[in-house]
Order: structure tokens, then C-alpha cells, then sequence
């Protein structure tokens, strides 16, 4: 099953799964770090998720009061500078808040997993991230289109944007959004050499990065990989294209109670920003250096629902069990998106009462920071990672109608004891793109 | 046994043709499509020539193309080169196999911003004489003028969800954005997916376009981008010691990947097999590559260990070869490095001597080119290769295709942010 690979110069022998059908190489989660609106500790990020508290309110950074949604789940007193590595702070000054918030999210991931820098074999090392083109701050541009625009809707003055403008931008300008710059400077910080790749399709591309990275492990090209996503939508510009074109809740009189999933009276969501990052560790591994284990990944599928009708999520969530060697019966809860719109949580409901039925408890946790797009997969898992810990659900909160639309059973009220092993994550776009993740309790 | 991957379908858009068979005669002839950028007045800006793709119509692809016309030409041309790709393997229709085996994994870039509604809001924020903007003068500004379902198009999973919904792919669906090595990165995870059994047939690949006004000022920020502008035609030259920087260009590129089995079983036409994928990171810097190319020799030596291949056994490279100073150093160093002695005998040539750079799509139009070189026995050369550069003496096949039948060929892609990625494709044999 396993083979050695000729030497090649600098190249290290390593060992690569052949069949897969045999794999047997299994990953674990042993780091967890988190930036959120609701907390920027694991322990923080833990006790909000118990007490119920939520991160929605009025957008603090900027006046967003004229656009009909101006609520979110903004991160209070993020300071990049005092929480990124010293000797890395001089590269902040390329990173849009989304990469910063991506990067240190990374970064306290390996530190809570105990890997430093030099104590994993480099070429062994490697890093799946989600994370979308950040948008431009505005002071960036700001000089150039002083100079260029000729007034609102008028055509802008290119001879002078390209002539005069375009030398007002900073140099390093289009770096600082790229999609790939937090997995890049993750690589750069911990001289991570494996496999490096960055998912882009929002709100799915936090479940894909966890799908790619078991692959990862499982077929031996990596024993540790980091894995996780940053987004920060918290932004003039993004909130204003959302809010043009995003389901969006618009009762921003009421921030706590706007989003409500699988609520007969919901009506929209709330976008939020953050980093969450987790390692994901061969359990050989881990389990050599004596590693704290949080979770297992156990399975993944992704596949389409085309026009949203629910048989195709249902079965991407069978193949997704199916992977993960299980029965509907063994999952102690669904971790939905929960997006709090109407008819996508309706179809998100009917495909989990097609494997579930009304049995499995439900848990969505998005309507506590907002949708964090690329990060959001990855924040809304951890709160299964943590349920799986600690031996407690936490209630879904804002779920005080059930809809006939939405026949499944949303755990609200109390924490509720995790009593099977097993966890399942939706996510899914707006296109109809779905992923599927299982979880496993971890049990020495 | 491991599940071995196949090529059944091949489908472009690019600046040189629209079509496999136009591109793969235009590059063996040695053509170019560069010239004086006109999506937008470039006139001014320090490179005003582009690589680009003229006279494309999404309604000669599509039958149903009207919801698509208000996408980006990310969007556009991925479903058009889509459509020749599943057409050329015989799955365009739905109701061809289990749809829900067949997935997508594209490269695919970032829509372009709508760039006077973007300069005019933070021109009306601005504090006269500053470089602040206020943001709530900013956001009211430009609510007036946001144009919603063209707003919602720039959303970088689009092009991959389009792709599905249209061609009913309802397998696993990733799209992923590592700068110039994404496609070929695509290409690669794809091929392990169908490996590990996750699906059958993947279409694969990439699609982007960053000729925009704010594309070309990030590049020419950067200092990226020839400045050659007195002679576009002649700007691409990689390997050659007067090379300036790359020539931006635009388009598309998918194939069919197919489980060997599964496309025998159905009678496929295969061109080629994927036998290896390596990828690793440089590690190094944001833009520079590292200087003795330690993530690209690592990226194909795993390539060739993940295809028992030997280098003797690579007949010839299609090379990144941007044309950068950078780039083209540390490709020849690490190939050097890799293939030792043979290192001067196997044939390399860059595709982005003609085509420019196709950046997310770059890796896969290399790909299906280096598929049908192996075909036709055919080696495109490198154009505009006039100065030999001391340091850079392989052979880049300067100027003149070349015969020589070739049974497996070595195509590299590395990108911003120290990305690397190697795939070896082979001639089909039973």
C-alpha cells in the first residue's frame, strides 16, 4: 500500500498512498485558533456559543447607517500589530485586513496546537485556506480617483488615472487583497514547503479546504496541514455590494434578534468577519508527539444542488456518511448554514429531514457572527469541534417559531449533551455548491 | 491499483483561437496575438498593450446564453471553453451517465470591479488634498450606483457554479485561486479526486482575465508587466537576456478528466493520460521566486516520482517561462537541477511567447497544448528569442517548431505567493 519514491535532489522520501479504497492514514484536528465577533480565544469563542451570546450589532468601523442593512458581526479591538509574530510584523503593511485576520488566526492555530516554526518537516508542512479577493481600502485609491473622476456617473478620465493616478497607489497595492496572500504568508512564517492551496467558492470554500486537506493526509503528500479561512466583509465596499444584492435582513432596529434560522419569521442574514484556523494533523503524527487531539475528520463529499430543490444536498450529505463509514443514526447533530433566508433555509431543512428526518438535532450558529463567507465553513464548524469537546451542544438562538417549511428539529433552550460520536457540517452558495463534513468525537 | 485519469475532452478561449485545433496551428506557427489593449484607454498607462481575446460570443456555445451575457468574461469564457471541452468528449449532453460522478474544479480569477462606480464613490469621499475617504460619504455614494446582478457576478465561486448548473455537473465542485499556478493546481486536485474515488470525470481547469483598469495598474504597480510598448508583438520573449517582464493576456481552458475504466467503458476517444502531479510552496517571499528555485525542483522531481517517471523520460517541457527576469532563472536553474546532464538535451518552450500570460488559465491552454504537441509529434517553439542570456543555455526551441515524437511531456506552473505545481501528461497506452 505505501511505497517509497526514488530520491530526487532536495527531494524528501516520503511515503504515497496508492490505494485509496485501503487508506488508512487518518486525520485529527490539534489546533484551533479563532477571531470572531463573539471571541478571539477558543475559551472566548466556547463560552459565547454557551451563554448565547451573539455578535451582531450596529457597524462600528464606518457609517453604514444609510444602507437598509447596517448590522454584522464585527471583531471589536483587533489589533493586528501586538497579535501577529514580531518578526513578521513589518509584512502587515501588504495585508488587507482580511489576510491579517487570516494569517493570525493561522498563526494562533499552530500555537495552540504546540508547532513552532522548524518542528514539523518542512516539505511535510502545508496549508489549505479559504479566503476570496479582499476589497480595496479606500485610502488606497483615494488620490488617483480624486484626480481621475470627473463627478458621479461621469466617465473617469483614463489619461489621467494612467498617466498621474496610477503612481499614487502603493506599489504593493494589489497584494494585499489576493485571495492566496494568507496561505502564502503562513508559508513564508512557518517555512511550510507541502502542498499549498486556496478555495474561493464563499460560503462552501470553508467545508472544501477541510475535504482537500483530508485527501491531503489521507494519501500521504502532507502529515500536517493547516487549514482554515478569513473574511472580513466589514467593509464600505462590501457591505454596499451586498446589500445590493444579498438576501440581507433589514430589521437593523433589532441586531440580536434579525437573524433567525429556520424561523418562520426570518428574513434575512447578516454578513460578518473573522479568521478561524485550525491544524490538521495525520493521527500518527500527532499522536508521536504527544499532541492534544480535538475532533477527527472522519468524511467529506461535495457535490451540487442545481435550483435548489434538497435531493441534491441529501446526497452529497449520504456520500459524506457514506465516507465516513456511518449511518444517519450515529450523528449527534447536524451543523447547519442557517443562513436565516427564507427559501435557503427551507431547502437546507428539507435536505436534512430527507437523511435525518425530525430525529437529529440541528445546530446553526452563523446568526451569532454573521456569514463569514470563505470563513464562515470553518468558524461554524468549530462550534461542532467544540460541542464534540466538551460534551455539549449549544442551542441555536433566534429560533422561536418553527416553519412548517423547515420540518426538522432545531435544538434551542439548553445546552444538550453530545450523546453520539459523530457531527455533520452544511455548507453550501448561492449557486447551488454544497459541502459536507463529518466529525468525529475524539476518544483516546 | 491505483485509478488512473485520462483526457476525453479539450476545450480553449484564448487571445490566439477559439478552438484546440486553431490555437495548437497558431503556436506551432509561431503567431501572436498581442497588441494595444481596447477593453478600456490604456494609452496612458505604463503598458498599454495586452494579450486579448477578440470576437468571442458566448451565444455561439450556448444555447440558452441569455442569463450568462451579464456575467464577466471569467464567467463567459469558462462556459464557452465548458462547452467545447464536454462536446469533444461526448458528455455535453445531461442525460449522458451518472452527472452526479462528474464535477468542476477551475482556477478562475476574481471578477473585474465596476471601475467608474468604484472611482467616482471614492472620489466623492475623499477630503480634498488627502488620501482619506469617508467611508459613509463613500457608501452613499455608491449605493446610487451599484448595478446589482452585475455585482453579484463578480463573486469568485460563480464561474465554477455556472459551469455546473449549465452542463449538469453535480459532482464535487472546487474552484481555487493561487494566482498563475491555479489552473494547473486544479488540474492536479482534480486528478486526485477521481484517484481517491471522489468522482469520475472532472472537468478541469481555469478561466480569468485581468485585463481591466485596475489588473493592469496592480501589474504595473508591481513592476510585473513588459513596458515594451513600442513593440508589443516582440514583448513576450522568454529565456532571452532582454526579457522585461510578462505580457498579460486573457482566456480559458478546461479538459475532460476521466477515470481510465470509466471512459474505456464508454468508448472515449483518450488523448493523453495524467500520470503525475506535484505541488509544494517556495516558502520564500510574496512575489519573488526563490532564488535557487527549492519549491520548483522539489515540484517536479515529486511530479515525475508521482508518475514513475525518470528524467530520461521526459521528451519535453513546456515551461512556465513568463518572460520575467525572476522566473525564467529559477526555472532553468531548477530544471538544471532536476534533469542534470539532460538537462540540455530535452527540448523546452514557453507558450507565453505568443499567448502572453493567461495567469489563472494559464496552466491548462499549456496543458492542452503540450496534450496535442505529444499527438502531432509537433514541439511549439519559443518566439521573439533573439538574445541568448548566458546564464539561461538550455534548449528553449528559439523561434522554429520542431518534429519529435514524444511520449511524455513535463508542464510546469508557478505563481504569486510561491505556489508551484508540475504535471507530467503521457501518451496513452494500454
Amino acid at each position: 500500500m505505501f511505497r517509497d519514491r526514488p530520491v530526487w535532489p532536495d527531494s524528501p522520501r516520503f511515503p504515497r498512498v496508492i490505494d485509496m479504497a485501503t487508506n488508512s492514514r487518518r486525520a485529527v484536528l490539534t489546533g484551533f485558533g479563532i477571531l470572531s465577533p463573539i471571541g478571539s480565544t477558543p475559551a472566548a469563542f466556547w463560552d459565547a456559543l454557551l451563554a448565547g451570546r451573539t455578535g451582531i450589532r450596529q457597524i462600528q468601523s464606518f457609517d453604514a447607517s444609510t444602507l437598509p442593512c447596517s448590522i454584522g458581526g464585527e471583531i471589536p479591538n483587533f489589533v493586528a500589530k501586538t497579535a501577529i509574530e514580531k518578526n513578521y510584523r513589518k509584512s502587515l503593511n501588504a495585508m488587507a485586513r482580511p489576510v491579517q485576520l487570516g494569517v493570525i488566526a493561522a498563526q494562533l492555530a499552530m500555537q495552540d496546537a504546540g508547532l513552532a516554526r522548524g518542528s514539523v518537516v518542512k516539505e511535510r508542512l502545508g496549508i489549505e485556506f479559504a479566503c476570496v479577493m479582499g476589497a480595496t481600502e479606500l485610502g488606497d485609491l483615494a488620490r488617483a480617483s480624486a484626480m481621475s473622476s470627473k463627478g458621479p456617473r461621469q466617465p473617469i478620465d483614463m489619461a489621467s488615472w494612467g498617466r498621474d493616478g496610477i503612481n499614487e497607489i502603493p506599489p504593493m497595492w494589489m497584494l494585499k487583497y489576493l485571495p492566496n496572500m494568507p496561505a502564502c504568508h503562513f508559508t513564508v512564517m512557518f517555512d511550510a514547503q507541502g502542498p499549498s492551496n486556496t478555495q474561493i467558492p464563499n460560503d462552501a470554500a470553508g467545508a472544501l479546504v477541510f475535504g482537500e486537506a483530508l485527501r491531503i493526509i489521507q494519501r500521504g503528500a502532507a502529515d500536517v496541514m493547516l487549514v482554515g479561512g478569513s473574511e472580513s466583509k466589514i467593509h464600505p465596499l462590501s457591505l454596499s455590494r451586498f446589500n445590493a444584492f444579498a438576501p440581507l435582513t433589514k430589521k437593523s432596529a433589532t441586531p440580536e434578534s434579525a437573524v433567525r434560522p429556520f424561523d418562520r419569521n426570518r428574513e434575512g442574514t447578516a454578513l460578518g468577519e473573522g479568521g478561524a484556523a485550525f491544524v490538521l494533523e495525520c493521527l500518527e503524527h500527532a499522536q508521536k508527539r504527544g499532541a492534544k487531539i480535538l475532533a477527527e475528520v472522519v468524511g467529506f463529499a461535495s457535490g451540487m444542488d442545481r435550483g435548489f430543490k434538497g435531493p441534491g444536498l441529501a446526497k452529497v450529505i449520504r456520500n459524506a456518511l457514506t465516507n465516513a463509514g456511518i449511518q444517519p443514526t450515529d450523528v449527534d447533530h447536524v451543523n447547519a448554514h442557517g443562513l436565516g433566508v427564507r427559501d435557503l433555509d427551507a431547502f437546507e431543512a428539507r435536505a436534512i429531514a430527507e437523511v435525518f428526518g425530525r430525529d437529529v438535532p440541528v445546530f446553526a450558529p452563523l446568526n451569532r457572527f454573521g456569514n463569514m463567507g470563505a470563513a464562515g465553513g470553518v468558524a461554524e464548524l468549530a462550534g461542532s469541534v467544540q460541542a464534540l469537546q466538551h460534551g455539549l451542544l449549544p442551542a441555536t438562538l433566534n429560533h422561536d417559531h418553527p416553519d412548517p417549511d423547515c420540518p426538522i428539529h432545531v435544538h434551542t433552550g439548553e445546552p444538550r449533551p453530545v450523546t453520539r460520536p459523530f457531527a455533520v457540517k452544511i455548507s453550501f452558495t448561492d449557486l447551488g455548491q454544497c459541502a459536507v463534513l463529518v466529525l468525529k468525537k475524539w476518544e483516546e | 491499483m491505483r485509478r488512473r485519469v485520462v483526457i476525453t475532452g479539450m476545450g480553449v478561449i484564448t487571445p490566439l483561437a477559439q478552438t484546440v485545433s486553431e490555437l495548437f496551428t497558431s503556436q506551432v506557427e509561431g503567431r501572436t496575438a498581442v497588441g494595444p489593449i481596447t477593453r478600456f484607454d490604456a494609452r496612458t498607462f505604463p503598458t498599454n498593450f495586452a494579450s486579448e481575446v477578440h470576437d468571442f460570443d458566448l451565444r455561439r456555445f450556448l444555447k440558452e446564453p441569455d442569463r450568462y451575457l451579464r456575467c464577466g468574461v471569467n464567467t463567459q469564457f469558462a462556459l464557452a471553453a465548458a462547452q467545447q471541452a464536454l462536446a469533444d468528449a461526448g458528455l455535453l449532453d445531461a442525460g449522458r451517465g451518472d452527472r452526479s460522478r462528474m464535477g468542476v474544479y477551475l482556477g478562475s480569477g476574481e471578477g473585474a470591479e465596476d471601475f467608474p462606480a468604484l472611482v467616482n464613490s471614492i472620489a466623492a469621499a475623499v477630503e480634498p488634498g488627502t488620501a482619506t475617504a469617508d467611508s459613509g460619504r463613500f457608501v452613499r455614494a455608491i449605493q446610487e450606483v451599484l448595478d446589482a446582478p452585475r455585482e453579484a457576478e463578480l463573486e469568485m465561486h460563480t464561474p465554477a457554479g455556472h459551469v455546473a448548473n449549465v452542463f449538469a455537473l453535480d459532482g464535487p465542485n472546487f474552484a481555487c485561486q493561487t494566482a498563475c499556478a491555479a489552473s494547473s493546481q486544479a488540474i492536479g486536485e482534480a486528478l486526485e479526486l477521481i484517484r481517491a474515488n471522489d468522482a469520475d470525470v472532472i472537468l478541469a481547469g481555469g478561466s480569468h482575465s485581468m485585463i481591466h483598469a485596475l489588473g493592469i495598474t496592480g501589474f504595473n504597480r508591481l513592476t510585473a508587466l513588459s513596458q515594451r510598448n513600442d513593440s508589443p508583438r516582440t514583448a513576450s520573449r522568454p529565456f532571452d537576456l532582454t526579457r522585461d517582464g510578462f505580457v498579460i493576456g486573457e482566456g480559458a481552458g478546461l479538459v475532460v478528466l476521466e477515470e481510465l475504466e470509466h471512459a474505456k467503458k464508454r468508448g472515449a476517444t483518450i488523448y493523453a493520460e495524467l500520470t503525475g502531479y506535484g505541488t509544494t510552496a517556495d516558502a520564500y517571499r510574496m512575489t519573488d521566486p526563490h532564488p535557487e528555485g527549492r519549491g520548483a525542483i522539489r515540484c517536479m522531481a515529486d511530479a515525475l516520482a508521482d508518475a514513475r517517471l525518470k528524467p530520461a523520460d521526459i521528451g519535453y517541457i513546456n515551461a512556465h517561462g513568463t518572460s520575467t527576469h525572476a522566473n525564467d532563472a529559477t526555472e532553468t536553474a531548477g530544471i538544471k537541477k532536476v534533469f542534470g546532464e539532460l538537462a540540455y538535451k530535452v527540448p523546452i518552450s514557453s507558450s507565453k511567447s505568443m499567448l502572453g500570460h493567461l495567469i489563472a488559465a494559464a496552466g491548462v491552454v499549456e496543458m492542452v497544448i503540450s496534450i496535442v504537441a505529444m499527438q502531432k509529434g509537433v514541439l511549439p517553439p519559443t518566439i521573439n528569442y533573439q538574445t541568448p542570456d548566458p546564464d539561461l543555455d538550455l534548449d528553449y526551441i528559439p523561434n522554429v517548431a520542431r518534429e519529435k515524437k514524444v511520449d511524455h511531456v513535463l508542464s510546469n506552473s508557478f505563481g504569486f505567493g510561491g505556489q508551484n505545481i508540475s504535471l507530467t501528461v503521457s501518451r496513452f497506452t494500454h
